[in-house]
């Protein structure tokens, strides 16, 4: 019997904090002290000793009220802010006898294949995910150039597969990003995340700002998309409503540490760290 | 009237031996930009004070000096580098370019192969490729650092999705022995290809922005090019050097006057020695 486990990410313990520290921080910051910073040395304890693993075609919700450390925890998944603490496990899905990496020992440049090759995010300001410069056509082609795509024709072909896949129109491949509206800027963002058949998707907020229908539309695309390729991802959201129809386990982060972890329709229906009942109610 | 005395190569020995520094440094990394601390000159920055920094460092009494700009042994810039290069180093001068040891160019490379034994010095308005698409000094030193090029790739391929191909007529980019994207300064796009496996060292020195790299011999120069839509050299079929008559030369036209007074284009070669040492054959 094979007893291999079959999560594609462990974090352990992955802890990220902006300042020095000092000693008294441990007993000062946290959900019990209601707090992240450090009233002594006024360290930012952003994230602290998250750890989770997540398996192959997982969606993992994360929900937390600002300041919580979602976002923070995100940008370390995607290898864009550096960890002061932890480890950050990857087994490659298509190969699951490959020995697991530790993504934070990896030095910069084999960070930015992997970041290039492995993953994609969708940010929840387009601004910061696309080249507003750039052809919308050629924003979802970088990643495909990143692979070392080098033949226009295909590329183009590629690209206007991904805008039919998410329904974008493919006529419009030639324009400029800000021509298009913010849900259908989202859409990009997801056809260009897609581009590289990425082995984990990170969400970041993706519905904010969005008006209700054009939410539900964006919704189900990513529905379908995690449905029709199987792609392990993890959403960010403050709200409970994308993370119910979305994830299957959901975290909870308060002040930088996860409070609460399970499946999201346990957490939903019987919350049991006040702050999560707290957001539940908040949400009914 | 007094005699003027100069240090040997006008810049103090020290700044000589930083340049060097540099050089070592960029010669073992190749297609990398090195920082350096470009001194003053009596010539403007932006015209040549890094390629002559360069030379100044590297010259020993016994080298043969030729500077050409644009092709030309006789443009200003060319003449007045190479007059004040002569005057403080007293160092031989020449127009061949098969006796040259240093050759300082600024915009072409000379039509015939240079040897092992010669360097060709260039001087470089702009130092980094990445500007075109990231404005940002620090962020593109990132990117260098992290050989992250997508950006550079998708200016490109946005280059043929609007004009149809590849439409850089110089500062061709280019990926230096797999791995540093280097700009190949304002060379015309038939000179990129003599960067790559050369038997000869270029070194590029970049006065106003402090920078040198430099491309070894026998190293692996690419241009940026799609299977599709590779990187072709200027070429007008028929059309050559109404001097010399070779067709198999980088041209340029210039307006002369003829007995009439009236104005007229001629297409010459860009590269004057060489045309010459044609013409003197023929």
């Amino acid at each position: 019997m094979n007893h291999a486990p079959s999560w594609v990410l462990r974090v352990d313990g992955l802890t990220r904090r902006f300042g020095a520290g000092c000693p008294r921080c441990a007993a000062s910051v946290g959900p019990a002290h209601e707090r992240s910073q450090c009233p002594w040395c006024a360290t930012v304890h952003a994230c602290t000793a998250a750890s989770f693993t997540l398996a192959r075609g997982e969606v993992l919700g994360i929900v937390g009220e600002s300041g919580s450390g979602k976002s923070t925890l995100l940008q370390m998944l995607n290898l864009t802010s550096p960890a002061d603490a932890g480890a950050l496990w990857y087994r490659e899905p298509a190969d699951p006898t490959a020995p697991p990496v530790d993504l934070l020992r990896l030095d910069r440049y084999a960070m930015r294949q992997f970041r290039n090759d492995r993953l994609g995010i969708v940010h929840q300001r387009p601004e910061l995910g696309l080249e507003m410069r750039f052809s919308v056509g050629g924003n979802v082609a970088e990643k495909l150039l990143l692979a070392r795509w080098r033949n226009v024709g295909a590329i183009r072909e590629r690209a206007a597969g991904l805008m039919h896949q998410t329904e974008l129109p493919v006529e419009r491949i030639d324009d400029a990003p800000p021509t298009f509206s913010g849900g259908m800027l989202q859409r990009v963002q997801i056809a260009r995340a897609l581009a590289s058949r990425p082995a984990l998707l990170l969400l970041d907020e993706v519905t904010s700002g969005l008006d209700l229908s054009v939410q539900a539309r964006v919704l189900d695309l990513i529905r379908r998309i995690q449905w029709e390729q199987q792609v392990t991802m993890v959403l960010v959201s403050h709200d409970l409503g994308v993370i119910k129809q979305l994830a299957r386990r959901t975290i909870v982060m308060k002040h930088g540490h996860i409070v609460e972890a399970g499946l999201t329709d346990q957490i939903l229906e019987d919350p049991q760290h006040p702050y999560t009942q707290l957001l539940v109610s908040s949400a009914l | 009237m007094h005699e003027l005395h100069y240090t040997y190569g006008l810049i103090d020995e020290d700044s000589k031996r930083e340049v060097r520094r540099a050089l070592l440094k960029a010669v073992a990394l190749p297609g990398h930009q090195v920082p350096f601390a470009s001194r003053d000159l009596p010539i403007a920055r932006g015209w040549g004070t890094g390629g002559l920094q360069i030379t100044l460092a590297l010259l020993a009494p016994e080298d043969i000096l030729k500077v050409i700009d644009q092709g030309d042994d006789e443009s200003v810039n060319a003449v007045n580098l190479r007059r004040l290069i002569a005057q403080t180093t007293g160092v031989a001068l020449t127009a061949v370019t098969a006796d040259a040891t240093v050759i300082q160019t600024r915009h072409r490379i000379p039509e015939e192969r240079l040897r092992a034994d010669q360097i060709l010095v260039l001087q470089v308005p702009m130092v980094d490729p990445l500007r075109w698409v990231e404005p940002n000094l620090e962020r593109a030193t990132v990117m260098h650092g992290e050989a992250d090029y997508g950006r550079m790739w998708v200016y490109m391929y946005e280059s043929v999705i609007r004009a149809g191909d590849l439409r850089i007529a110089t500062q061709y980019p280019v990926i230096v022995a797999d791995r540093y994207l280097m700009d190949t300064t304002p060379i015309p796009r038939w000179d990129v290809p003599k960067l790559h496996q050369a038997d000869a060292l270029f070194l590029f020195g970049a006065g106003r922005e402090k920078r040198i790299y430099a491309v070894p011999p026998h190293t692996s120069v690419a241009p940026l090019e799609f299977e599709d839509v590779p990187f072709r050299v200027e070429y007008t079929p028929g059309q050559c050097c109404a001097r010399c008559g070779c067709g198999d030369s980088f041209l340029t036209s210039h307006a002369v006057s003829g007995a009439d007074g009236a104005t007229r284009w001629v297409t010459t070669c860009s590269d004057t020695s060489f045309c010459a040492a044609r013409q003197a054959v023929s």
